[in-house]
């Protein structure tokens, strides 16, 4: 898919309307929007964005066609591995997953790096 | 009309067949007709851990290719004349049994019993497909620890991929001075990752390692707290609503006598 296509008009969207649980993948050339968790072993492949509307433990790959301006956004930001087009993180070792109030976050590329920031809906 | 439940888990060790043969035996002092099948083709251990190896003459195998009658090849208790076991082969391995054989095994065993509880072999290959083929519904057995929580998980979707809806879990195994001090998963972290319903949870327990040597299963023995687990466990599965047991139990006179009445 065109990146001007996904910017521009979001392109298609795939709704997984299930929890996605170890070993269960999806991979689709367009946005994925996941109304569930995603489990640690679970993985989404998107040529587009990806949202997760639960907690993402798992891995998930967003702009997999080379869409830099791809983002992966989650209720629970606690991945396994995120990537985002050719860009790949892992949270820091030995780091354990923030406790208490976590509010949704947002993964996205800027200067050459993934960063993770609160989520804020786009002006 | 019984009920046909299948016990699995993923990983191996994490007590499949003892949870089965408790269930089992649980079962049967609730009064239930009940049949255990083992489908561990190659590997068979429940007959042991019910006591019942010597016993053994014809297997599921020959139950199922007609070398003998179904009849024949259940194994009565010893201890209860309303419980059975079918053993698994030992000498022949898991492509011996095909998943329709499995399915028309279940619907003949359910007409005589009330309940049928089948031991799944560990893994997700023929085995484990043979083993939910004929269930109606799944108990998913995990361990407080990370690897068998995820081995769950896989499970988890691979029952509901086979139609095998809301399957249950029991935690086993479970230590509550270190899930107090924060060294081991709680029941909260288990579930907020697996997010299925609770059958039970079990206590680590000494009683178990010597009872499952024995041959005895420690549901019957009215001073483990495993084994009154078991118990609780069984009740549940026959529509009881019985509380979960405390995770930490004092010796003391008060929390003892506590437990007489919240058993």
């Amino acid at each position: 898919m065109k990146e001007r296509e996904l910017t521009e008009s979001g392109g298609h969207t795939m709704l997984v309307q299930r929890t996605m649980r170890s070993g269960q993948n999806v991979n689709f050339d367009g946005n994925v929007v996941v109304l569930g968790d995603v489990n640690p072993g679970a993985e989404v492949i998107a040529s587009g964005h990806v949202l997760v509307m639960g907690a993402l433990r798992g891995v998930v790959h967003a702009g997999a066609g080379g869409f830099d301006g791809a983002t992966i956004t989650a209720l629970e930001l606690s991945p396994t591995q995120l990537r985002i087009a050719s860009h790949i993180t892992r949270p820091p070792d030995g780091e354990e997953a923030g406790e208490g109030l976590l509010a949704p976050e947002t993964a996205r590329i800027k200067d050459g790096s993934v960063i993770i920031e609160k989520y804020q809906a786009p002006r | 009309m019984g009920t046909v439940i299948v016990v699995t888990s993923g990983k191996g060790g994490v007590g499949k067949t003892t949870t089965t043969a408790n269930i089992g035996t649980g079962l049967a002092i609730l009064g239930k007709q009940v049949v255990m099948v083992d489908t561990d083709i190659g590997l068979r251990n429940l007959d042991v851990v019910l006591g019942l190896e010597n016993r053994i003459v014809y297997d599921i195998v020959d139950a199922v290719k007609g070398n003998c009658r179904l009849r024949q090849a259940l194994i009565k208790d010893k201890r209860f004349e309303n419980m059975f076991l079918l053993p698994a082969a030992q000498t022949k391995d898991k492509t011996a049994v095909s998943e329709q054989e499995m399915k028309d095994l279940c619907a003949n065993l359910k007409e005589e019993f009330e309940y049928v509880v089948i031991d799944c072999p560990a893994g997700i290959e023929h085995g484990f497909r043979n083993a939910i083929a004929g269930a109606e519904k799944a108990i998913v057995v995990t361990t407080p620890e990370v690897s068998a929580v995820r081995d769950a998980d896989r499970i988890i979707g691979l029952l509901e991929a086979a139609e095998l809806k809301e399957p249950k879990l029991i935690i086993n195994r479970i230590r509550g001075k270190m899930v107090k001090s924060g060294d081991m998963m709680s029941v909260a972290d288990i579930l907020e990752i697996l997010a299925v319903d609770l059958l039970g949870i079990v206590p680590d327990d000494d009683a178990i390692v010597i009872s499952t040597n024995r041959g005895e299963p420690t549901v019957i023995d009215d001073k483990s707290r495993a084994g009154r687990a078991y118990r609780n466990i069984s009740r549940r599965i026959c529509g009881e609503a019985v509380p979960l047991m405390a995770l930490e139990e004092g010796n003391g006179f008060w929390s003892r006598l506590k437990s007489l009445f919240t058993r």
